[in-house]
């Protein structure tokens, strides 16, 4: 247990979407780890599952409470109605992490409809609805609430390949921004973690490309990050007393890799 | 995971430290487990410090020194060292004043000069100081500097947003420069957070006033600078450095008129 109150989040009730993904995972268990029970949702209902089964065991066995649900990040009817449900079955609500994560290497004229919607469906719309009936519940609830959205330092800059993906993370990031403005006069903070290289992200950083090797000397750092050093920053993040007057913030966990913003 | 937010066997620095933020800031640090040096101009100030750390079971010491000269920073690292046998962890977070108020065509060299040494070049002693013992002790650490929202934008006081502009990329150029020795660099960044609880109703009504122009609806308070003192000085923070955080209330995340204005257009 950590001295300082600041970061204890005995008794609260969080909620953690995409949390068969590493960054979700990795905050799910950190929630509980600070003392939460946690509620995890995996957004399909296939292997998802069976990895958000994982998170949970590992919750239970801290002695936390853990519900495992599934949720369809893509239509904000499912996420509102899952997370009303949610909120009814673990008794309340004070945090919640999103954390979807769909990556697409692709030119921009090789990118089809299809895949633009579907890559702004997961990394962008999930966040919007999310956000949308979080504070929605914050609200109906008469409490305050946090809000942390995972995203990627490609919402700040762009590479090749990445023009649908960093379009939609970069809708997150101003997403995090107007919504602060309207929230935090009802002690709704949102900020968000943008991830740098992290070791999990195989899909963009793979081990056997020297190019993509090079990208991550290429941070100060000079090495990938790793889930455990994300789910601290989520815990101060959704911490109430912590941060009162923290709100419309990207904070990036990427060793300094976009330290020139 | 809630061990890498402790300080617990840290040694940490605190430079302006005897109030204010810095003493918010020290007050948590030592919270966490740290043991905590505070270092500033007035050793009375210092004492009341490092009294109230004791007091709540915390181990303290007191530098007096002059952050704008660079012999004392180094004196004052030393100090630290003698005191803890080492140094984990430092916040330069020295500064202060306005400046002079003058048309900008007008502004007098030696006002500039005074604001950028209390500023901007005592922060850059500390952390050259600091870097060194993290260096020689072969473990690195972490190096906190403190610079003010008013950096972000235009400003008629223009000399110490200036300075503290030049804070910001004292960070960032240190995260670059001391990454390879593992020493981590961070930028705090506060917007209009007061240095102190209100002196009588008079204060506290014109605070609340101002604080009706910020996203957040009030200013922030001395305190809430210390858990993102302690997650920067900690572990909690292992995969970050060069970045600045700010604190306040959602100011600087808008901005793009005053706070009542809500654009309305329906379909």
């Amino acid at each position: 247990m950590t001295k300082t109150r600041y970061f204890d989040l005995t008794g609260k009730k969080a909620l953690v979407i995409g949390a068969e993904m590493p960054a979700g995972a990795a905050i799910a268990r950190a929630y509980a780890e600070a003392g939460a029970d946690v509620a995890i949702c995996a957004l399909t209902a296939d292997e998802a599952v069976m990895r958000a089964r994982a998170v949970k065991r590992d919750i239970e066995a801290m002695g936390r409470t853990a519900a495992e649900y599934v949720m369809d990040v893509t239509l904000g009817k499912n996420v509102q109605v899952t997370m009303r449900q949610i909120v009814k079955e673990i008794g309340g609500l004070d945090m919640v992490a999103i954390a979807p994560d769909l990556f697409l290497g692709k030119p921009i004229e090789k990118t089809s409809d299809t895949e633009l919607q579907r890559v702004m469906q997961v990394n962008f719309n999930a966040h919007f609805f999310a956000v949308r009936h979080a504070a929605e519940e914050f609200r109906r609830l008469n409490q305050p609430g946090r809000i942390v959205c995972v995203t990627s330092v490609l919402g700040e800059r762009g590479l090749p390949n990445t023009v649908a993906y960093a379009a939609a993370h970069g809708a997150v990031h101003n997403l995090v921004r107007a919504a602060s403005q309207e929230l935090a006069g009802e002690r709704i903070m949102i900020n968000g973690i943008s991830l740098g290289w992290m070791d999990w992200m195989t899909d963009r950083i793979n081990p056997a490309d020297d190019e993509a090797q090079r990208a991550v000397r290429f941070t100060a750092m000079r090495r990938a990050g790793t889930a455990e050093e994300v789910g601290p920053l989520a815990v101060y993040l959704s911490s109430e007393v912590a941060t009162r007057y923290i709100t419309g913030q990207i904070f990036p966990v990427d060793g300094g890799l976009t330290q020139h913003l | 995971m809630l061990e890498r937010f402790d300080l617990d066997g840290k040694a940490v620095v605190v430079t302006g430290g005897g109030r204010g933020l810095g003493r918010g800031m020290a007050l948590a640090l030592a919270e966490a487990g740290a043991s905590v040096m505070v270092a500033a101009r007035t050793q009375e100030q210092l004492d009341r410090v490092a009294g109230e750390i004791r007091a709540a079971g915390g181990t303290a010491a007191t530098f007096a020194f002059d952050a704008t000269n660079p012999d004392q920073a180094g004196e004052m690292i030393g100090a630290a060292v003698r005191e803890f046998g080492k140094v984990d962890a430092v916040f330069a977070n020295a500064g202060g004043g306005g400046g002079a108020t003058a048309e900008f065509h007008e502004y007098p060299a030696d006002g500039f000069d005074a604001v950028l040494a209390t500023n901007l070049k005592s922060n850059f002693y500390t952390s050259r100081a600091a870097a060194a013992q993290m260096i020689k002790q072969g473990h690195g650490g972490v190096i906190v500097v403190t610079a003010s929202g008013t950096a972000m934008r235009g400003n008629r006081q223009f000399a110490y947003p200036t300075a503290k502009g030049g804070v910001i990329s004292l960070a960032k150029s240190m995260a670059v420069m001391l990454a390879g020795h593992d020493i981590r660099t961070h930028c705090i960044v506060p917007g209009f957070v007061s240095q102190a609880p209100p002196k009588d109703d008079q204060e506290r009504a014109f605070r609340e006033q101002r604080g009706k122009f910020l996203p957040a609806q009030r200013l922030g308070e001395w305190w809430e600078m210390g858990p993102l003192a302690i997650f920067l000085a900690s572990d909690a923070s292992s995969y970050m450095t060069g970045h600045s955080f700010v604190i306040d209330g959602g100011g600087l995340a808008g901005g793009l008129g005053p706070i009542a204005f809500r654009p309305r257009h329906e379909w």
